[in-house]
């Protein structure tokens, strides 16, 4: 019949949690529990390898409330794949857009005009949302029900009751319950079919933690410890080290920028034969916008001019302006002067805006050298040929513009005067590249309004004389003289 | 046959009885027996040995394309003008159509009370993770900078100071992977826990029954867990169904909501489905038909399952080739030349080759399935099954490739070539997904033994 398997431990060692009795098949166990839960036991559990059918009124389980937390959870899963979407792809309400929001913002991807948020769009990561949270709340919820996980439990050192994830049955009352007696529950549990009985106990002795586990803990609470504080010691250093770079993230690049040499590329060799890293643009090539095929506004060039001598300079280009020192009073002896405009080109309105624009840049770019009044007493020349005559710099005085070569309108047309300017001549650098082509016809304008003044210095150049040009109030044409003596412009 | 015996034969249908399900006249030990008995045997099977390590040098040769492609950039591929979407995007949907079979049999036909699903569940599952995991690896890789993938992700950064586009088919992908291989791992983790704890308390290793132990959580078997535990199942299965649907729905948006001539259809969802349901029974087969016999599992993986299982690739196979019929008829019926050039370039293109290789492997040949002896021959259905799986890679290879080389601009047309690194992906992937389900076969329980035991008669009172 049924077998006893009393421990022979005492009740300080252990203590008894309750009896587990056996059966051979899934229709004597729920007949036993059904028994049981008439006889008034409500403290059992039955234990079987697959789930018994039959068993859950017989034992008066009753129905979990698992689904609806998963409904819970799902309906707030609902919400919260919407709400997500719409805050971070930039939904609005009324005025407020979350792309404004102070602390992370939305971020509205503007894709061929389609709305913000929009639920045929927005489903398909919702429902995805919803299957997840739900499927998290059905897992863990079911776990935390059953209390599990429970590693330790006094069931397992009963050996007969590995069989129980075979194909044994058991059913088990505990010694909590009230109905319980150790003698007359185990007397019932025989005649309801038990194969065989055993307590359950638990036992009391074994509480302590394994010895090796307060070692094995205390060496990786140190472990633990090093990371951070390796960290913290590296935040409170310098370092001259570079940092470390751990990821190369795109930041060295096999690139080159524009224009510059190139680099040693295969078998020593140059990526093209100049050493440069890009071919220059083909002679003659003009960018865009810079063309400047009229000669007369940009170059006081007449457009129908033909050259019938050669332009070319001792220096081997009619546009290098650069001569040598001792060659800057004699014009080059190729330089043809019939090619220069004579009269402003058609873009230039020649009004009082226009002279005092050219006297504001006069001013600016010219009085340095030439003189507020144009007489060649600018500070720079002063100091300069004072320098030239001690033999510390080598330099062609500044030409007052007054001067017969200067202010004849044979040989110093108007276009002559702009390529000057734009060319330079002599020690006079080009300033075409820093004065704008009307800036300086405006100059132009502004210098012959000065030679009809013809103002010369009345002392001699030294001292706080700053050039107190008069103005000319110049409408038509430098022909005309005019003497209107107006406030100094210094 | 005239008389028929039910211990060896069970695929007779007679309107009587159920045909048994489990043969040999085992018990719930008997059923215990022989799935732990494989490795508790004193000569462990050493064919597992081999086939580990084919799978491993293909996993090595996965590993090391992997790694050339983080190095050098996705230009390793062969994807470029036009066809920017290639073999990566093909194998993707390849095993990710794969998995869905595992779910199916798993959920579906849980809803369904199949009970014949029970042998087969376990090792299912475990192949739809697999798969996952082989189909995640592409657009994992694929994005090139593989360090900031984060970004997928709603995450808040400084380094990006952006959010993903939720409007992006690409991005419903992201979500619907990855919720399908977090639920499929829950749900396999949850139904193979009393399997676990089988192994728990017969284990005789120290290291097996601290792993076991620790992987079971203490199952005991109780009835109020029990309880619980059937009504999560239920919830879990009740989840994954559309679960199932709507992962692979969403793959097919990829293709189904942008413009591209031959994708810009309703059909694809439905017809993805039903693809991937095809490719992934047909690999259901190819993976158990040899590890039945080679386990000795033919009891509980009897030839009557193996008969279910082709009788549903016959189905979902039918449906895919009505649905290549379907197109071709809109195609025509629209009037949309376009459309039509579409359909047309693809039978008869510059891509002929691949498109009737996959109206042979997909239409054609699971005919045959129609022949008794066919469908219930192990050997030859693992033939059939392997045509199958070609054919699906095939019809993928066809959607994408074709489209993208025939697309909106004449002059951007040409012709798709791969490189050496899009083929070894593809067989090193293969390798990835043999690895794991050796090791799957080896260390976790290959039958649902609690499920199966769960539906088998009951043993008669003596």
């Amino acid at each position: 019949m049924a077998e006893e398997n009393k421990n022979s431990n005492t009740d300080e060692n252990s203590k008894l949690i309750g009896l587990v009795a056996q059966f051979d098949d899934p229709e004597s166990l729920v007949q036993a529990c059904d028994q049981a839960r008439q006889a008034g036991y409500t403290k059992t559990d039955a234990f079987s390898p697959f789930p018994v059918h039959g068993i859950d009124p017989a034992l008066g389980i009753k129905r979990t409330i698992l689904p609806f937390i998963v409904l819970g959870i799902a309906v707030g899963a609902v919400f919260i794949g919407l709400g997500m979407q719409w805050y971070t792809n930039g939904g609005s309400l009324g005025e407020f857009s979350t792309d404004e929001s102070p602390v992370f913002p939305g971020y509205r991807f503007k894709i061929s005009g389609k709305p913000y948020f929009s639920l045929p769009a927005n489903i398909p990561v919702t429902f995805e949302v919803i299957v997840l949270s739900s499927a998290f709340a059905t897992f863990f919820g079911m776990w935390f029900l059953n209390k599990l996980p429970m590693l330790s439990n006094p069931l397992h050192r009963i050996s007969r009751f590995k069989r129980a994830t075979n194909d044994k049955f058991f059913l088990m009352i505990e010694q909590a319950d009230e109905q319980f007696d150790r003698g007359s529950t185990e007397a019932q549990l025989n005649e309801w079919g038990a194969v065989s009985i055993d307590e359950c106990r638990r036992d009391l002795t074994d509480n302590n933690l394994p010895s090796w586990l307060r070692l094995f803990a205390l060496m990786g609470a140190i472990l633990l410890l090093l990371p951070p504080v390796a960290i913290f010691r590296a935040m409170g250093m310098t370092s001259r080290a570079p940092r470390l770079h751990v990821v190369p993230d795109m930041d060295w690049q096999d690139k080159s920028k524009t224009q510059t040499v190139s680099p040693i590329m295969m078998n020593d060799r140059y990526l093209f034969a100049d050493e440069r890293v890009m071919r220059a643009p083909v002679d003659g090539s003009v960018a865009r916008g810079q063309l400047d095929a009229d000669t007369e506004l940009y170059q006081g060039i007449k457009s129908d001019y033909v050259p019938t001598v050669s332009l070319t300079t001792p220096q081997g280009s009619v546009r290098t302006g650069l001569g040598t020192q001792d060659e800057a009073e004699t014009a080059p002896p190729a330089e043809d002067v019939s090619m220069y405009v004579t009269e402003f080109p058609k873009e230039i309105t020649v009004d009082e805006a226009l002279v005092k624009r050219g006297q504001v840049r006069f001013n600016i770019y010219c009085a340095a050298c030439h003189g507020y009044a144009a007489n060649g007493d600018g500070l720079v020349n002063q100091r300069a040929v004072a320098l030239a005559a001690t033999g510390k710099a080598q330099w062609t005085s500044a030409k007052s513009l007054h001067d017969a070569t200067v202010s004849n309108a044979e040989k110093n047309p108007l276009g002559r005067i702009f390529e000057t300017i734009s060319n330079g001549r002599g020690t006079m650098g080009p300033y075409g590249a820093q004065i704008p082509t009307a800036d300086r016809w405006a100059i132009v304008a502004y210098v012959k309004a000065l030679q009809e003044t013809g103002i010369k210095p009345v002392v001699a150049v030294s001292d706080d004389e700053s050039g107190e040009g008069s103005e000319a109030n110049d409408t038509g044409e430098p022909a005309t003289t005019q003497e209107d003596k107006t406030q100094p412009t210094p | 046959m005239a008389t028929v015996n039910p211990i060896l034969d069970n695929t007779y249908d007679d309107a009587g009885e159920r045909s048994p399900l489990i043969l040999g006249g085992l018990d719930y030990a008997g059923v215990t027996d022989e799935v732990c008995g494989i490795w508790e045997a004193d000569k462990p099977p050493k064919i597992w040995f081999v086939v580990l390590g084919a799978a491993i040098s293909l996993l090595m040769v996965l590993g090391g394309c992997v790694g050339h492609l983080l190095m050098d950039g996705v230009g390793v591929w062969g994807n470029n003008n036009p066809a920017y979407w290639g073999w990566p995007i093909v194998n993707f949907v390849f095993w990710v159509g794969i998995g869905h079979a595992g779910t199916l049999i798993s959920a579906i036909l849980f809803l369904f009370r199949q009970n014949w699903r029970t042998s087969i569940n376990r090792a299912a599952e475990a192949m739809t993770i697999f798969a996952v995991v082989c189909a995640g690896l592409f657009p994992g890789v694929h994005i090139g900078r593989v360090w900031v993938f984060y970004w997928l992700f709603p995450i808040p950064t400084e380094h990006l100071a952006m959010w993903p586009n939720f409007r992006s088919p690409l991005l419903w992908d992201v979500f619907a992977v990855s919720t399908y291989a977090t639920v499929s791992i829950l749900f396999w983790y949850m139904g193979m826990v009393p399997d676990i704890a089988t192994f728990r308390d017969r284990c005789t290793s120290k290291i097996g029954k601290f792993v076991y132990g620790l992987l079971s959580l203490g199952w005991t078997g109780s009835a109020r867990a029990w309880h619980r535990y059937e009504i999560a199942y239920t919830i879990l299965a009740a989840l994954a169904t559309p679960l199932v649907l709507s992962v692979h729905t969403i793959v097919s948006f990829d293709f189904a909501v942008s413009q591209v001539p031959g994708w810009h259809t309703t059909i694809f969802p439905p017809y993805f489905v039903a693809g991937a349901i095809f490719s992934g029974f047909a690999m259901v087969v190819t993976l158990l038909v040899p590890v039945r016999k080679l386990y000795g599992l033919e009891n509980l993986i009897t030839v009557r399952h193996l008969e279910n299982m082709n009788k549903i690739i016959m189905a979902t196979g039918m449906m895919v080739g009505t649905a290549y019929g379907i197109e071709f008829f809109i195609a025509w019926y629209s009037g949309v030349p376009y459309e039509s050039y579409a359909f047309y370039n693809r039978a008869f293109g510059n891509y002929w080759w691949a498109y009737w290789i996959m109206v042979s492997c997909n239409v054609l040949i699971p005919q045959v399935f129609w022949i008794k002896w066919c469908r219930t021959t192990p050997w030859f259905m693992v033939i059939i099954c392997v045509f199958v799986n070609i054919g699906m890679w095939f019809e993928r290879f066809v959607i994408t490739i074709t489209s993208l080389c025939r697309d909106f601009v004449p002059s951007s047309w040409a012709y798709f070539h791969p490189t050496w690194i899009d083929i070894l992906m593809l067989i090193g992937s293969f390798g990835l997904f043999f690895t794991l389900f050796t090791l799957f076969c080896r260390y976790l329980p290959v039958i649902a033994m609690a499920e199966v035991k769960g539906v088998m008669p009951r043993p008669k009172d003596h």
